[in-house]
């Protein structure tokens, strides 16, 4: 940090700290809050002002505090040439604008506010010139877009105010982020964050691959901002903010942030073939394409904001020849125009403040009336025209001898040419601004009637109209700002240069020459051109670009409409092509070692089982509209899936399947008596094919993925189930043995998980019962669904004689469950497919008052026998659910083991039987609802009662 | 050994037990009429074991073989996980009640979603992932269709729930196959068979799958079609919920999953998860400018936001997780903001969800429009409030990762996002004149959107400290 570096700390932080005084002092009047406004201001002026010395010697002034490292961020400050004359502009201006928008606002508009806003963007502007740190830097450059945003939309009642704000907000808003990460991709090149250390490294950047993707970011950051063409429209409409705001922001400062960064950056992007033609075309078009327009504009704002464009243009241009003389003038030239231009805009400001109307239409003969005004506004203009004796004339005279000897694409005529063209259209407009304003007749009809105003309200463009005179008179004065700066845009040795009104007969002369003339000339034949104009078909910009945000807007409209119309069908279509996708990106990563196992023969049998399969899984998804046949095959499918299980050798996974198929066939067949027959139909044919096509890649890619994945070894862990099933689990039913040992605490859950959705099937129907579902089951018509013989005799008897047959097979199958194919899961199955089969055949309300247990209590003891087991665990010293495993001899039946998973087992067993009997009784619930009457026929007698009639009648 | 296990996961213990003795209590007692002590209990709860877990909490600790770990990482998600829910509960009281909408169990479905999300967090194996993650899940599903007498909740709620199982159905696959592959569950066991260029393609496949299924959790494009319908159907402050707890954690779990278990694999799923983000940056921005219904542009909004927070992922180095961290924890605090903004929109004690609502609101309710300006700012990314720290830092976690193309691709998608978010600045500032919202919202609400705005602006000084607090998580993450 050298001497003085701690001052641009304050100089950056005033501004901000000032904001807050504004807000504070108003209440102690007008005149006090703009003066204390004007404190801060003056403060910081006066610390530049002793900084200054040192850098127009040429030192260059840093600081920095480390703020978040990590990020690269931190709060370094730089005062160098170019920096001291953009700050110097700032706060000048900036104390001028003070005093004027003292005496410009009116007496309803909030002032503190307008003071707040007016210093945060102070601060913000100040911030950009002075930041060493790009991310900085960006900071600030996004802080004046806000505050600007603040203070375009002071007025909120003009509704031309609202266009423009958002417009101005949208471009430069997203100009801004486009420059982030333009500046991040500089910084990641020169490896550092700050100015400092990137301008030294213009080889390295200008070489890097991605200085293009850089270059062309920054410049959209900095042509939003500096409303270059195409995106200049936006400027011209901001103009509803209040005068003393475009004279500041859109004359002055900010617009010129665009250019400062343009100059900024000169060292590091300037010089090659794309900044070229890219940044000097964007200007030149700028140039004459705001020139011209602004000469027909009768808004005098207007005419002002298109007239900041071309200047713009002008700057840009300039800069974009990458020679050094260029980067001098435009230095030079953004000096004189914020003077001229600033001037003007106050200018305007009082002919709108006196006059009420701004419209050069209704305006005129000012002069006699606004004498100090006329004089004022006058000087400006001329300035602005380039007549000699103003400053603008000096720097319009240096830019015309840049553009003379630039050679644009092999032609060495275009850009002068075109540079002449729009110095012409210059001098035209700004004649027409002192021509069609104060000369003429004086009218009668002004809105008001207009007269000078006040010392406070014309001293500030005075001031300014005195530098613009005195530079014009006496460039020398400007030199030493010039020099330093200039010496900071280029980085290195000043080019020749000098700062005068005469150099000789050249060139620029010439065109400088016709560009008068001419422009006298078209001001001559203003009035015709202007109904050309007008009667001329024209792009407007603020058409287009409410025209292409609609279209965006429906375009993305259509988009998000189609992608996202909320249904499922196609959201599960996405998803699974998705998916598919994303498995063919993981298939084409990965090399997949050569097959290492050979395909197993196919026997007929089996062959016909897997047509079998397929088909009834293709009728399914075809004919689901039938239920009926839906839920017939449906069966087959699981018949086929247990037949598949036998044959690859896995009878306990058959024999659950099986079970578990029958039970729920069961339980849909019983819950199908109380559904509508048919599905509806939902979609169309195309809909259709195109689902059946994204399913069948789906489905063939998982197939093709679990076929790849059978032909190849891979290592299991089978091999430790096998090992340990009989060591550790003290059984040889490797399936079971998982189940109630080496993952008991997961079937724990799952018939915990079971025993709940029991429950919850159960308390379902209890809500259903009083719902309006309950209304339109009651007053459904089940008599034609009735077969006359509901409970067939033959079923009726052969489910009785099956019942104790099918639960000692259940009990069977629990008992050898633990070392052969069986087990507490299945038998619980078994034993309810037993029960179920009572229902079915002998009916509900039969069998219900057979009932001896509530299945509520059947589940809650299978998990607490379950957990009981679990827990004695504990009590030996393990783990829950290590299993216990001994032998033990009962007489009379020989030795036999018994392991706690033999408890386990029962708790499973009587929480599946509760569950499924559970599930059931809830459907028998519905079907009581819908008034199936409890039966007493046939079979419904104690066959031993007969006997003992038959007994009494013999 | 149990004990010490038990030690671990205590937090967690808590809170479900509190859910399950709430839930016990109100049924047995008041029902409905405690709901609203229920909530401020269960709220006051969530707060405690947040200051408990990020005020106590120290080193590294394992509990049941490797399942599940207590981190930094975990911890910083937990704690925002859990300060988030609290913060939304509280929001949603008033609302709620007013619309007959506060049951009971409202709040301790929250509960037990944080303590899904806590599970998440902390898995260290692919079954306590499952487990975790169906916890949060389906007490999710329940609470999107909370409001069962409107058409349009219940519809959401059952497209999250069928989705929801598609894309669990798709995680199981890819965890099956990843297990099939590693010969282990656990991460530690992964990440030793998962390395670079010896990744098998049945790993390979189980971590693409895997992958899918998580990118549903944290809805990033393109398996983000529930989150638009979801936003918009269910009530607004179970909205606010998805927008803020579940996805840190989906978030934090995603980081999970890819650096404990295929940390070695960085390069396999760089690619796959910066397509992700770059999917969802573009479509949150392009698909909200369309849109009219407030909380459907927030479910835009947040998918594009979940673009950004992968990109951090994408990065697939300690400091990618920590920009995804910090990014995480801002986009939340300004999300809180901005639902409690967004609960406050009524008219005539309607809820109002259009954006059109806001016209010219800045008139009304200058000092409310302004909060809502430095929110909508930020959402957009714009400096120097905090939402362009985040992105800052996403973005050079990405550049400094290599992914140069995805950085510029976000900051493409950010200057199109900003678009949305401006629009309705606009409307508050320069709308037509014309009715629009009359209700002034309860001081709570109004002290949340103050409070989010105000640290959009005073966070920028130092953050603070959660940057500090996301380095040392991620640290502990990637390593």
């Amino acid at each position: 940090m050298n001497d003085g570096g701690h001052l641009l700390f304050y100089i950056a932080a005033l501004p901000f700290l000032g904001a807050l005084v504004p807000g504070i002092m108003i209440r102690a009047g007008r005149n006090a809050c703009a003066s204390f406004t004007a404190v801060p201001t003056a403060l910081a002026l006066v610390l530049l002002g002793m900084l200054a010395p040192a850098v127009l010697r040429g030192e260059v002034i840093q600081a920095e505090i480390m703020w978040l490292p990590q990020l690269g961020l931190s709060a370094s400050f730089f005062l160098d040439g170019l920096g001291l004359m953009f700050a110097a502009m700032i706060l000048g201006v900036g104390l001028l604008i003070t005093l004027y928008a003292r005496y410009y606002l009116s007496g309803d508009d909030p002032m503190g506010q307008f003071y707040t806003y007016l210093l945060l963007f102070q601060g913000a502007m100040l911030g950009i010139v002075i930041s060493d740190n790009i991310l900085l830097l960006l900071i600030f450059w996004e802080l004046t877009s806000l505050s600007s945003f603040l203070l375009i939309g002071y007025w909120k009642h003009l509704p031309e105010g609202r266009q423009g704000a958002r417009m101005a907000l949208a471009v430069t808003g997203a100009g801004g982020l486009a420059l982030i990460g333009g500046m991040l991709i500089l910084g990641n090149i020169a490896g550092s964050y700050n100015l400092t250390d990137i301008l030294t490294q213009g080889e390295a950047i200008r070489a890097s691959e991605w200085y293009l993707p850089a270059l062309i970011l920054i410049l959209l950051g900095a042509f939003t901002k500096s409303a270059q063409f195409p995106f200049h429209f936006w400027l011209p409409h901001a103009m509803a903010a209040p005068t003393p705001v475009s004279a500041y922001l859109h004359s002055a400062t900010m617009v010129k942030a665009g250019v400062f960064l343009l100059a900024r950056m000169w060292p590091v992007l300037a010089g090659t073939e794309a900044w070229f033609y890219i940044v000097a075309t964007t200007g030149l078009v700028t140039t004459v394409l705001g020139a011209f327009i602004a000469l027909f504009k009768d808004d005098l704002k207007a005419l002002l904001a298109f007239s900041t464009v071309s200047h713009l243009g002008l700057l840009t241009m300039l800069l974009g020849f990458g020679s050094p003389f260029a980067a001098v003038v435009a230095v030079f030239h953004i000096l004189n125009h914020l003077t001229f231009k600033a001037a003007l805009f106050m200018t305007v400001g009082i002919v709108d403040h006196e006059a009420k109307t701004r419209a050069i239409s209704r305006l005129g003969g000012l002069r006699h009336l606004m004498p100090i005004t006329f004089l004022i506004g006058t000087a400006g203009a001329l300035s602005m025209a380039g007549i000699p004796l103003f400053n603008g004339f000096l720097s319009k005279e240096m830019m015309l001898d840049a553009a003379s000897d630039t050679v644009w694409a092999g032609s060495d005529w275009a850009v002068p040419v075109l540079a002449t063209l729009g110095s012409l259209l210059s001098v035209a407009y700004s004649f027409r601004f002192i021509v069609h304003v104060f000369f003429g007749p004086v009218r009668d009809d002004y809105p008001a009637k207009p007269h000078d105003p006040g010392f406070g309200l014309w001293a500030a463009p005075a001031l300014l109209i005195v530098a613009v005179v005195a530079i014009g008179v006496a460039p020398f004065l400007a030199g030493p700002i010039v020099a330093v700066a200039s010496g900071a845009v280029i980085g290195g040795d000043l080019p020749y240069y000098s700062l005068k009104i005469w150099h000789g007969v050249n060139a620029a002369l010439f065109m400088s020459i016709i560009a008068v003339a001419g422009g006298l000339v078209l001001l001559a034949a203003h009035r015709p051109l202007l109904r050309a104009w007008d009667a001329a078909p024209r792009p407007e910009a603020k058409a287009i670009f409410d025209a292409l945000i609609g279209w965006a807007v429906a375009a993305t409209r259509s988009v998000t409409e189609w992608s996202h119309n909320g249904t499922i069908s196609r959201y599960l279509a996405i998803f699974t092509v998705a998916s598919v996708g994303l498995g063919w990106i993981a298939y084409s990563g990965g090399g997949l070692a050569a097959p290492s196992r050979e395909v197993l023969p196919v026997p007929p049998v089996i062959a016909v089982g897997f047509v079998l399969l397929v088909t009834a899984t293709l009728w399914v998804a075809t004919m689901h509209h039938n239920r009926f046949q839906a839920l017939v095959m449906i069966g087959i499918i699981g018949l086929s899936i247990s037949a598949g299980f036998v044959y690859l050798s896995a009878p306990d996974l058959a024999l659950t399947q099986i079970s578990v198929e029958t039970v729920t066939i069961m339980l849909l067949l019983l819950a199908l008596h109380f559904m509508p027959k048919t599905t509806p139909k939902e979609s169309p044919m195309g809909l259709k094919l195109r689902d059946a096509a994204i399913a069948g890649v789906a489905g063939l890619g998982v197939a093709g993925l679990a076929y790849a994945f059978m032909i190849r070894d891979v290592d299991t862990i089978s091999a430790f189930h096998l090992d340990n099933s009989y060591e550790g689990g003290g059984g040889t039913n490797v399936v079971n043995v998982i189940l109630v040992d080496f993952r008991g605490y997961d079937t724990y859950g799952e018939i915990i998980v079971l025993g709940i959705a029991g429950f919850v099937i159960y308390a379902l129907m209890q809500a259903l019962l009083n719902g309006p579902a309950a209304r339109r089951l009651k007053n459904a018509d089940y008599s034609q669904d009735r077969s006359r013989d509901r409970h067939p005799l033959m079923m009726v008897v052969v489910t009785r004689v099956l019942m104790p047959i099918a639960v000692l097979v259940g009990i069977y199958l629990f008992l050898r469950g633990h070392n052969q194919p069986g087990g507490g899961f299945v038998a619980g199955l078994v034993i309810a497919i037993a029960l179920l089969m009572q229902y079915m055949a002998s009916g509900f309300a039969w069998t219900q008052e057979r009932k001896k247990f509530e299945y509520h209590t059947l589940i809650g003891f299978g998990m607490i026998i379950a957990g009981l087991t679990g827990l004695a665990a504990w009590l030996l010293g393990n783990p829950f659910l290590t299993s216990e495993y001994g032998y033990i001899t009962l007489p009379p039946i020989e030795k036999f083991g018994l392991g706690t998973a033999f408890a386990f087992d029962l708790g499973v067993f009587l929480t599946v039987l509760g569950a499924v009997m559970l599930m059931l009784y809830s459907l028998s619930r519905i079907a009581r609802f819908a008034g199936e009457t409890v039966n007493v026929e046939p079979m419904d007698y104690d066959p031993g009662e007969r006997v003992a009639d038959e007994k009494t009648e013999v | 050994m149990i004990q010490s296990d038990l030690t671990v996961i205590l937090p967690e213990i808590v809170l479900a037990l509190f859910a399950m003795g709430a839930l016990l209590g109100a049924v047995y007692t008041g029902k409905d009429r405690l709901a609203s002590l229920i909530l401020w209990i269960t709220a006051a709860v969530m707060i405690a074991v947040a200051a408990w877990i990020g005020l106590t909490g120290s080193g590294t600790n394992v509990a049941f073989n490797g399942m599940f770990h207590d981190d930094a990482f975990a911890r910083f998600a937990k704690v925002a996980i859990l300060l988030s829910a609290a913060v939304v509960l509280i929001m949603s009281e008033d609302y709620m009640a007013r619309r007959d909408l506060l049951r009971f169990e409202y709040p301790i479905l929250v509960a037990l979603a944080a303590v899904g999300m806590m599970m998440m967090v902390s898995a260290g194996d692919l079954i306590a992932l499952y487990m975790g993650l169906e916890l949060q899940s389906l007490a999710l599903y329940v609470v999107a269709s909370l409001r069962r007498d409107n058409a349009k909740s219940t519809e959401a709620g059952l497209k999250y729930f069928v989705l929801g199982a598609l894309s669990s159905g798709l995680l199981l696959y890819g965890a099956s196959l990843t297990y099939g592959y590693a010969g282990t569950t656990l991460f530690s066991g992964i990440i030793a068979t998962a390395t670079e260029g010896q990744v098998s393609l049945g790993l390979l496949f189980g971590l693409v799958f895997l992958t899918a299924g998580l990118a549903f959790k944290v809805s990033a494009v393109p398996f983000h079609m529930w989150t638009p319908d979801v936003y918009e159907g269910a009530p607004t402050p179970i909205t606010a919920f998805f927008a803020t707890a579940p996805k840190i954690a989906a978030m934090a779990l995603f980081a999970r999953v890819m650096h404990d278990a295929f940390g070695g694999a960085v390069g396999d799923w760089q690619q796959i998860i910066a397509l992700l983000s770059v999917l969802s940056m573009f479509l949150g921005a392009v698909a909200a400018i369309g849109q009219t219904n407030i909380k459907r542009l927030m479910a835009y909004s947040s998918i594009a936001h979940m673009g950004y927070a992968l990109m951090g992922l994408a990065a697939g180095t300690a400091f990618g997780v920590q920009a995804m961290l910090v990014y995480m924890a801002i986009y939340v605090t300004m999300n809180l903001g901005t639902f409690a903004f967004i609960l406050t929109m009524e008219k005539e004690g309607q809820p109002v969800t259009d954006i059109a609502a806001l016209n010219l609101y800045s008139k009304r309710e200058p000092g409310k429009a302004l909060a809502m300006l430095v929110l909508l700012f930020s959402l957009a990314g714009v400096p120097p409030l905090l939402g362009f720290f985040g992105k800052l830092y996403v973005l050079r976690a990405a550049y400094e990762a290599g992914l140069a193309w995805l950085a510029v691709a976000g900051v493409l998608a950010s200057v199109i996002g900003a678009f949305y978010y401006l629009r309705i600045v606009y409307y508050m500032y320069f709308g037509e004149d014309r009715e629009g919202l009359d209700g002034g919202g309860s001081a709570l609400l109004n002290g949340i959107l103050m409070a989010s705005a105000i640290i959009m602006l005073v966070g920028i000084v130092n953050f603070f400290g959660i940057e500090g607090a996301a380095e040392a998580a991620a640290i502990t993450l990637v390593n």
